[in-house]
């Protein structure tokens, strides 16, 4: 074979390279970042209910010098951010981007609409660990809030919890036909998992048969998992495989149901 | 003589009980500019969209500089530049961001300000998609279609909805296109007229009749392009196909 005769074709990516890939992604954050209602909701009503619980709940230590704003209020808040971010404003983009036909163009050039949903997610990932480290920094600066006594546990519990909320809002983005009722299945989804999950006023004011259930719902185990890693208990086996179960069912479900129009 | 830009045998395309096109035949030379003129409903929009690999036909064979844009998708889209018609963009995005993303994804693309300039954006250039005259946002739609340097350029109702004056800018645009093989889809008789080398007349997903504007009237034995179509087709521009309203 020889390298270079005059039949051999330009050669040329078929594909965008990662310099493509990359401006879609600093584009989709533009997108957001310039929708300031949007970074509202995800950013300040987690830290509202934080600063609302913190002073009480950093002064009553629970285990390990870990006080209840460690141990409860903050796996909660994270979860909050990421649910937030990953079933209600990452889908609604997604779904006002196929309703406009902002897929259907992107289709008729050589960048696949898969790009977008890449650089959707990576976005709304970056945004949720912002909200997270703000949240974080907040918890810590002003309220003496401590550090997970098992971190990488605590990481592991936060890979596992972007892995289902955001493989969740794909199934909203999948599955609804309009960006108002992409809006709509997210916020139910979101506040009916997490009222499960203890979001309101915690999982002890539930009755118990609801509580046991929305322990294992991905809202309720992705703040178990937090709470003990925090607590130093490692992540309970049952709830990451919940969680890993979870995300791979959704995001198939997601993949089967998905249209670009 | 070159191989044709795009060569479309005997399509088929059927969403349900509607059949949208329905044994279409069409050859579109390198570097002409053919207009497909039709009522809405005829069967125009699905044609662009099978040539463009948008859809799979159910039957029949479409190529684009001998390639299949469904089967051959990726290289196809690296010469075929779209306008679509009622696609939107990233509204909160600037001209120049949107041309920078878009010039992202070919091997070779048009600088940023050779293609703002050619559709007379440049001033616009900080201006967020949202925020542009419906004449602007269909001029940066063109500059978008030729960011990657297309061999072939559809525009599909490139002036629906523009003033006059708007709609006369647009010409003078698609008139500097002497490179690309154009496809203008249309429904408006003085655009086709104007711009387009030969017409595709299209009824009911079919072509009625094709040739040069001035041939399409002497065969018609017709006054105008306009008095042609009604005579070639059997339609009224401007109106949709009515058959199978309010039938009871």
């Amino acid at each position: 074979m020889t390298a270079h005769t005059a039949a051999t074709p330009v050669r040329s990516p078929a594909r965008p390279g990662v310099r493509s890939w990359l401006l879609l992604a600093v584009c989709e954050a533009k997108m957001v970042i310039r929708d300031t209602a949007g970074l509202i909701v995800p950013f300040g009503l987690p830290l509202l209910i934080l600063v609302m619980s913190a002073s009480s709940a950093s002064e009553a230590v629970v285990t390990g010098g870990r006080t209840a704003l460690d141990i409860y209020v903050i796996p909660l808040v994270f979860t909050m951010v990421i649910g937030l971010i990953g079933i209600v404003n990452t889908p609604s983009f997604l779904s006002a981007y196929r309703r406009t036909g902002v897929l259907r163009r992107l289709g008729a050039t050589p960048a696949s609409p898969v790009m977008v949903l890449v650089a959707q997610v990576a976005v709304g990932v970056a945004q949720s660990l912002l909200g997270i480290a703000v949240a974080f920094g907040v918890a810590v600066a002003f309220f003496g809030a401590r550090p997970p006594i098992d971190v990488p546990a605590a990481l592991g519990a936060l890979v596992l919890t972007v892995a289902v909320m955001f493989a969740l809002g794909m199934v909203v983005a999948a599955v609804a036909p309009t960006p108002n009722s992409a809006v709509a299945m997210g916020l139910v989804a979101y506040l009916g998992l997490g009222a499960l999950g203890g979001m309101f006023g915690g999982k002890e004011s539930l009755p118990e048969g609801v509580a046991r259930v929305g322990e294992w719902l991905p809202f309720g185990a992705a703040v178990d998992a937090l709470s003990s890693a925090w607590a130093g208990e490692g992540v309970a086996g049952p709830h990451a495989a919940v969680l890993a179960a979870t995300a791979v069912a959704a995001a198939v479900v997601a993949a089967v149901f998905f249209r670009w129009e | 003589m070159n191989r044709p830009a795009i060569r479309a045998e005997n399509l088929r395309k059927r969403y349900g009980d509607t059949v949208a096109v329905d044994d279409l035949s069409l050859r579109v030379e390198q570097g002409e500019v053919l207009g497909i003129l039709g009522t809405n409903g005829a069967g125009k929009t699905t044609t662009v969209e099978l040539i463009a690999g948008l859809r799979a036909p159910d039957g029949g064979r479409v190529t684009v500089m001998g390639l299949d844009p469904w089967r051959d998708r990726a290289a196809v889209r690296r010469i075929l530049g779209v306008q679509l018609q009622e696609s939107q963009l990233h509204d909160a995005l600037t001209v120049a961001e949107l041309v920078d993303l878009y010039r992202s994804f070919y091997p070779s693309p048009r600088p940023r300000d050779e293609l703002l300039e050619l559709v007379e954006l440049a001033k616009q250039r900080d201006t967020r998609f949202s925020r542009l005259s419906g004449g602007q946002a269909q001029r940066l739609s063109i500059a978008l279609a030729l960011a990657g340097r297309p061999r072939v350029v559809i525009l599909d109702e490139l002036t629906t909805g523009l003033d006059p004056r708007a709609r006369r800018r647009m010409w003078a645009t698609v008139e500097q296109l002497t490179e690309e093989t154009v496809v203008l889809v249309s429904h408006a008789m003085d655009e086709v007229e104007r711009l387009c080398d030969r017409v595709a007349l299209v009824r009911a997903g079919r072509v009625a009749a094709l040739g040069t504007p001035a041939e399409l009237v002497r065969r018609a034995g017709a006054a105008d392009l306009d008095e042609a179509f009604l005579v070639l087709t059997g339609e009224r521009l401007g109106e949709p196909d009515d058959e199978d309203e309010e039938a009871a």
